[in-house]
């Protein structure tokens, strides 16, 4: 536990010198048996010299018997230079191990003499024995005449004094060992204090980084040369990239290769290449390049973030963040407020989005469920958003999910597309007008007939009163009837007329769609009469209502009716059963759909993707302005409805509308 | 830091157990004493070439010891003298000494004759601690460096060497001296004493020649020194080659002062060298040469000398040899008494050491001291006369052929 919250210094030096301590202990351990074994051999190996030079020595007097001689030998020997002091006795016996001759000056151990017994064919015994509670090792060599032994010179070496050499070397030994220690302890001192200084000085430096301060220190100063930040390009200039550390990140990402045009830096000035220096300098190296690179992409972080700040707080739409829990607005632009009458965004901050879209709730969350895996970007078109003061205005909304403060959000920008609507509505109503014209032929038609059938009543009256005949009350009763169901019917027409001209509104309606198919064909009827078309109705009575607006429907319809009628009119041949224009309606899997079916030419294949595009027409210059379709592919868009065509060249072409059913449990 | 410290000195430390204990002088109580008896050892040449001076030197020691024994010995105990024969033999001396330490376990040590044989032992004496009183030889190797436990009485070979050399260069005006020396310990110190006074006179020997201990082929060492036609001889040797030397020399027609030392043995060479005619040999003694102060009244010594030799061993004419040996017996019984009841070695050698102007007679006393070992300071010189050696008082007014022997004892 102590060992964790230590210093990484102080555990670079304990873990040296202890082992350093471990070593020594070990080695002075090792080098003291060594030594002393050592040692002691080659000291026992001079006395087996010494004795083996005096066996040599001694043959001849004790041949003679001579023992002064032998007295006078072994002191010489035993005197000679340093010897005295390793040998502590000298002696020679004869064959029956009886003391010839001896260096002692005082009454010896009588046992000596059998202390380290010669063995008959032994070159040489050592042991290890007392003499005058002296520790000796006992030398013996055998003195022979031939091959036979004559006596033995026994040396005594004083192991005392083999142990003060033992202890001498020891004590050199181990002086060393601690003066290696003392100074790799110093060492280690200087070491981990100069591995730990820049660490502690990085750490601070952290420390610092984290509370915020990059100001370079005086120290990294001096590392980044003297060079002032505002020197490098990419960081004066953000659009430029930094292709120091850029490049280097980017190596997976190929998009990221450096343009032709762009200019680089041929030489870094503030990179540091981690190579040269030991393993401190590269750390401190690899700091400043992370300092460096946290300066300036923290830099370009800011002015990114004030880029799409003002992006955000300038941006023509409306933008909320929105909680997705509460649905309270989390942030919103100052033209968000603007738009929605606030006086400024703090009041906006706060308010449920659903005040300004009552809808949206339901509709976000359903396709929020859906699409939560896929491209989390949804879009919604042509939304009721209401002001602070309840006033409704059209939008487009795109919505992204985000985490904003911790907390799940959307991003819902609001492009406000009232105008746009309005735009549309007019573009929408001058071609109801332009149909109107075509239709005005069929519709003065139908409206002449009651007006003649009028015009014959009162033709009858007038002349039955001009000729003062009676009138029969039957008579009377049957023309004014009739007349009353004419005028009836003429303002019917006039009616439908009047409504299919009128300037729809902003808001839909629900509708059926079997009564806009009665109506346009009511008004338009006329123009489809001719000799080998029939129409065929085949409408489901049940058919639920759907949202739209019913003379738009109707001006869809005309347009689809007529287009089928030309095309049929320019079909050169007829069919086996003759022409004829089918429309049907069903209910489908809470879909509404309507089929209009011709037996015309039928659209071209190359033709069938453009038909819906704007200005694009098969009339001749002057019959249409082509934008029939494409005006009538919107409209059905608007009501969230779909159109898709079938068509076989000269059999047909059959427009197939779908439109989502007003779900009636609502 | 401290633990690490503490590790390095326990290191360091750790070896300082294993001390050597050194008992070798923790006798106690001393060896060769007993309530009545102290064991001596002596060691000298008893026969060979040297036997006369261990003989007479013996019988010089002996005399007084006796004499110490009948008067009730020392404190009450008796000197016991054990003498082995060493023939002038170094390694025999070496047994001997070692016999009297391990076997015998004497007291001390007396009257080692001749400088081989003594310095051969002195190692053994050292280790052992053994009190070794008067030797009759002059070596500068038992003078220094100084021991403790050697007690020299008489005045060095150096000593005698200068003063002769002093004399025949100064008072003779010879300035040839050649060198005759013993090719061994002896020889060569008093070769060095020589030469030591010969170079602070200016000279050096103008030749040396040399003999084998123990034998008598002095022809070689001979013939060098004749060719060198020296003035004078100075002899290193001992009284057998010493006196084939002059003889020879002589025969040859080489007629040079020649001039030895004490441990020539003066009465010896004398009654070798006494038909030598007209030959001139001078010789030094460190000891009053009895025949010249015996009677005279001035030289106690001599006088007890004479009466205890002729007591103990009747019919033996006094000596200077024997008179040395009868010397170092006094100091050793001196050093025995001034040590007190509760002898040791210890005792004794401060014993020894306290004695200061003991009184051997007139002009002649003894003095040691706890650096000081060496009691006398004294040398004669005699010169052959008849069939013996005189004393020169005085060398005043002699010259070279003035110390020719004229067969007649001149007083």
């Amino acid at each position: 536990m102590r060992l964790k919250t230590m210093g990484l210094r102080n555990k670079i030096f304990f873990s040296i010198v202890g082992v350093i301590l471990f070593i020594s202990a070990a080695i002075a351990l090792l080098a003291r048996g060594i030594l002393i074994k050592s040692l002691t051999e080659e000291l026992t190996q001079r006395g087996v010299a010494i004795a083996q030079s005096l066996a040599e020595q001694a043959r001849g007097p004790i041949l003679d018997k001579n023992v002064p001689e032998l007295v006078a030998l072994v002191f010489d020997a035993a005197e000679l230079g340093d010897r005295k002091h390793l040998i502590d006795y000298i002696f020679i016996t004869d064959d029956h191990g009886e003391m010839l001759a001896h260096t002692f000056i005082r009454p010896y151990p009588e046992d000596l003499t059998r202390a380290n017994l010669l063995e008959a064919t032994r070159m040489r015994a050592i042991s290890e024995t007392t003499v005058f509670d002296r520790p000796v090792y006992d030398i013996a060599v055998p003195v022979t005449e031939g091959i036979y032994r004559i006596g033995s010179v026994h040396v005594g070496f004083n192991k005392g004094h083999i142990d003060q050499l033992v202890a001498k070397l020891r004590i050199t030994f181990l002086g060393f060992i601690s003066l290696i220690v003392v100074i790799i302890f110093l060492i280690t001192l200087k070491l981990t204090s100069y591995i730990t200084r820049p660490l502690r000085r990085l750490t601070r430096l952290a420390d610092e980084i984290s509370r915020g301060n990059f100001d370079l220190p005086m120290e990294m100063k001096a590392l980044s040369g003297g060079y002032q930040l505002q020197e490098c390009p990419a960081y004066r200039n953000t659009d430029m990239p930094c292709w120091h550390f850029d490049q280097a990140r980017g190596e997976n990402t190929p998009s990221r290769t450096v343009p032709e045009n762009q200019p680089q830096c041929r030489e870094c000035r503030f990179y540091r290449r981690p190579e040269q220096g030991d393993e401190m300098d590269q750390l401190a190296d690899s700091f400043y390049n992370m300092l460096w690179s946290i300066k300036l992409y923290r830099r370009r972080l800011g002015e990114s973030e004030e880029k799409y700040r003002s992006m955000f707080d300038s941006g023509p739409d409306p933008i909320f963040v929105v909680g997705t829990n509460t649905m309270a607005i989390l942030d919103a632009n100052p033209r968000a407020a603007e738009v929605y009458g606030f006086d400024n965004r703090d009041q906006l901050i706060g308010v449920s989005f659903l005040e300004l879209d009552p809808d949206f709730n339901e509709e976000f969350f359903t396709r929020y469920e859906e699409a939560v895996s896929e491209f989390p970007t949804y879009s919604y078109s042509k939304l009721v958003h209401y002001t602070r003061d309840k006033s409704p205005f059209f939008v487009n909304l795109n919505a992204c999910p985000i985490s904003y403060m911790g907390r799940q959000a959307v991003i819902i920008a609001a492009t406000d597309v009232t105008e746009t609507m309005e735009k549309e509505a007019q573009l929408i109503q001058a071609s109801k007008m332009k149909t109107l014209g075509e239709m005005s032929a069929g519709v003065a038609h139908e409206i002449n007939q009651p007006l003649n059938a009028i015009k014959i009543g009162s033709d009858y009256l007038n002349m039955m009163t001009k000729s003062g005949k009676e009138i029969p009350a039957q008579s009377m009763l049957k023309v004014t009837d009739e007349m009353g169901v004419q005028v009836e019917r003429a303002t019917e027409i006039i009616n439908t007329l009047r409504a299919f001209g009128r300037k729809a509104d902003l808001t839909q309606e629900r509708c059926n769609i079997n009564k806009s198919i009665q109506d346009v064909l009511t008004l338009a009827g006329h123009q489809l009469k001719h000799a080998d078309l029939r129409m065929e109705l085949d409408l489901d009575e049940g058919l639920p209502p759907i949202l739209a607006h019913d003379n738009r429907l109707q001006q869809v319809l005309f347009n689809l009716v007529t287009n089928a009628g030309d095309a049929i009119s320019q079909r050169q041949d007829t069919p086996p059963g003759g022409h004829v224009i089918t429309i049907r309606t069903f209910a489908r899997d809470g879909q509404v759909v309507v089929q209009i079916a011709d037996t015309g030419v039928g659209i071209p294949e190359k033709a069938r993707g453009k038909v819906f595009e704007p200005f694009y027409t098969t009339k001749e210059t002057g019959q249409g302005m082509g934008l029939g379709l494409s005006i009538t592919y919107g409209i059905v868009k608007d009501y969230g409805g779909d159109i898709r065509i079938i068509s076989d060249e000269n059999q047909g072409t059959t427009f197939i509308l779908t439109f989502p059913a007003i779900k009636e449990d609502r | 830091v401290a633990v690490l410290v503490f590790l390095a000195a326990a290191l360091v430390l750790a070896p300082a157990c294993d001390r050597e204990p050194d008992d070798r002088n923790a006798s106690s109580a001393p060896p060769g004493v007993s309530e009545n008896e102290i064991l001596i050892g002596s060691s000298l040449a008893l026969t060979g070439h040297a036997k006369y001076l261990g003989i007479q030197t013996l019988r010089g020691l002996r005399a007084y010891i006796n004499y110490i024994n009948d008067m009730g010995g020392v404190f009450g105990r008796k000197v016991r003298l054990i003498a082995y024969d060493d023939a002038y033999h170094p390694p025999r001396c070496l047994a001997n000494t070692q016999r009297f330490l391990v076997q015998d376990q004497v007291f001390a040590l007396s009257c080692y004759v001749g400088t081989p044989t003594t310095v051969k032992v002195l190692p053994l004496i050292r280790q052992a601690g053994i009190p070794l009183v008067g030797m009759f030889t002059g070596a500068n190797a038992l003078r220094e460096p100084f021991m403790p436990n050697l007690v020299n009485v008489r005045a060095s070979y150096y000593q005698e060497t200068r003063s002769a050399v002093r004399h025949l260069v100064e008072s003779l005006g010879l300035s040839r001296i050649a060198v005759f020396y013993q090719y061994d310990a002896y020889g060569f110190d008093g070769l060095t004493g020589t030469e030591l006074a010969l170079r602070q006179l200016g000279l050096t020997p103008v030749a040396r020649g040399s003999y084998i201990r123990g034998t008598t082929d002095i022809q070689e060492g001979l013939d060098r020194i004749m060719a060198s036609r020296a003035e004078a001889v100075v002899m290193i040797g001992t009284y057998e080659p010493c006196a084939g030397f002059i003889r020879q020399a002589r025969e040859q027609g080489f007629d040079p002062v020649f001039y030895a030392v004490s441990f020539v043995g003066a009465e010896e060479l004398a009654r070798r060298v006494a038909d030598q005619e007209g030959a001139r040999v001078l010789m030094s003694q460190v000891v009053p040469p009895p025949h010249a102060f015996l009677g005279s009244g001035a030289f106690s010594v001599v006088d007890e000398y004479d009466v205890l030799l002729d007591h103990y061993f009747p019919g033996d004419t006094p000596n200077s040899v024997g008179l040395e040996g009868f010397i170092n017996a006094k100091v050793l019984v001196e050093g025995l008494r001034r040590a007190g009841r509760n002898l040791t070695r210890e005792s004794f050698l401060e014993g020894i050491d306290s004695i200061a102007s003991y009184p051997l007679g007139r002009d002649l006393e003894l003095s040691f001291g706890p650096a000081d070992h060496q009691g006398l300071e004294n040398v004669y010189f005699t010169r052959l006369s008849g069939r013996t050696f005189t004393l020169i008082r005085d060398f005043k007014g002699l010259g070279p052929e003035d110390l020719r022997n004229t067969g007649s004892a001149s007083p």
